[in-house]
């Protein structure tokens, strides 16, 4: 049976994003930034919206002076991610 | 990349795959550490076995160089950790495991240093005599090289499997065939052996990954 796909996850940037930090333990915002070529402006947004629906965790401390963001997905965040997969995989019929 | 495109499946699966591809592909190690380990336990080994095997002596023992070696690598995982800009699940996996071997080598030259002496002191007490009175009572450990042999093999082909980097899988492997060879030969041709393994697990394997880093970023500049 066919369920709605997660709409927190069901746009462009917000899936990337998660499909990364699902690949790895955590990720500063630079690296996020890179590989998905978005602008910081729109990239902090999307990052936000991720963390209030609890799907990621932010960390922000100071490197060598410099601000420095880092980004966890949480358990919640790989359990949607997961369920979103499989929605998917249901809605493609695979 | 835009923020509230709407996906089709099939392009929201294309992203998961191309982003999580993306991920694995910036893993990547610079062999530096393997490098330098490699370098300086094959530098001991060789060393070891040649002032034996030829009769000289270089004053002081060349196993120091390895302790030394110590002061580099917290340099070189302090500067490669800062520089870092992700961390992946295998590495946090393979720092635990390289942590547990150093840990267990400090343990083996532990184990080397003490027990011939407690060993022998059980022996002179069970034979009612003192310690001094004890003759031909071997005070080492016999073939502890082996014992190292197959500590270099733990992590090396620990590292390889989760990595599944085949120079490091290789590497371990050999340091098992090392081990079952250094059981039937003398601690002088232990030396060699224990050479041929810094260069088979970690100097080879090293240079590889440095080779695979300065192609991926020389791509990365075109």
């Amino acid at each position: 049976m066919f369920k709605d796909l997660d709409p927190i996850l069901h746009s462009q940037l917000r899936l990337a994003i998660m499909s990364l930090l699902i690949g790895v333990k955590e990720a500063e915002f630079t690296f996020l930034k890179e590989k998905t070529n978005a602008s910081a402006g729109n990239l902090s947004v999307q990052i936000q919206k991720l963390k209030e629906a609890g799907y990621i965790e932010i960390t922000k401390q100071f490197k060598d002076n410099y601000p420095q963001t880092i980004c966890k997905i949480t358990k919640q965040g790989i359990k949607a991610f997961e369920e979103y997969v499989l929605n998917l995989k249901s809605y493609l019929g695979k | 990349m835009e923020d509230g495109n709407k996906l089709s499946g099939e392009e929201s699966l294309q992203l998961i795959t191309e982003m999580l591809q993306k991920a694995k592909a910036s893993v990547h190690e610079r062999g530096t550490s393997a490098i330098m380990w490699g370098t300086v336990t094959a530098i001991a080994g060789i060393i070891s076995f040649a002032q034996v095997y030829y009769k000289f002596s270089i004053g002081f023992d060349i196993w120091l160089l390895v302790l030394l070696a110590i002061i580099p690598q917290v340099y070189i995982s302090i500067k490669e950790g800062k520089e870092k800009k992700f961390r992946s699940h295998e590495e946090r996996a393979i720092d635990a495991i390289w942590i547990v071997y150093g840990i267990s080598i400090a343990a083996i030259i532990f184990y080397i240093n003490v027990v011939p002496d407690v060993t022998a002191h059980f022996r002179a007490a069970e034979k009612n005599i003192t310690i001094t009175e004890l003759k031909d009572f071997p005070k080492y450990i016999f073939s502890a090289s082996s014992l190292f042999l197959i500590l270099y093999a733990i992590p090396t082909l620990a590292t390889g499997i989760i990595t599944k980097f085949k120079p490091m899988l290789l590497g371990g492997i050999v340091s098992y065939i090392l081990f079952a060879i250094s059981c039937y030969t003398n601690s002088t041709w232990d030396m060699l052996l224990l050479a041929i393994a810094g260069i088979l697990n970690w100097l080879i394997p090293g240079l590889i990954l440095r080779k695979l880093y300065l192609k991926g970023r020389a791509s990365k500049n075109v």
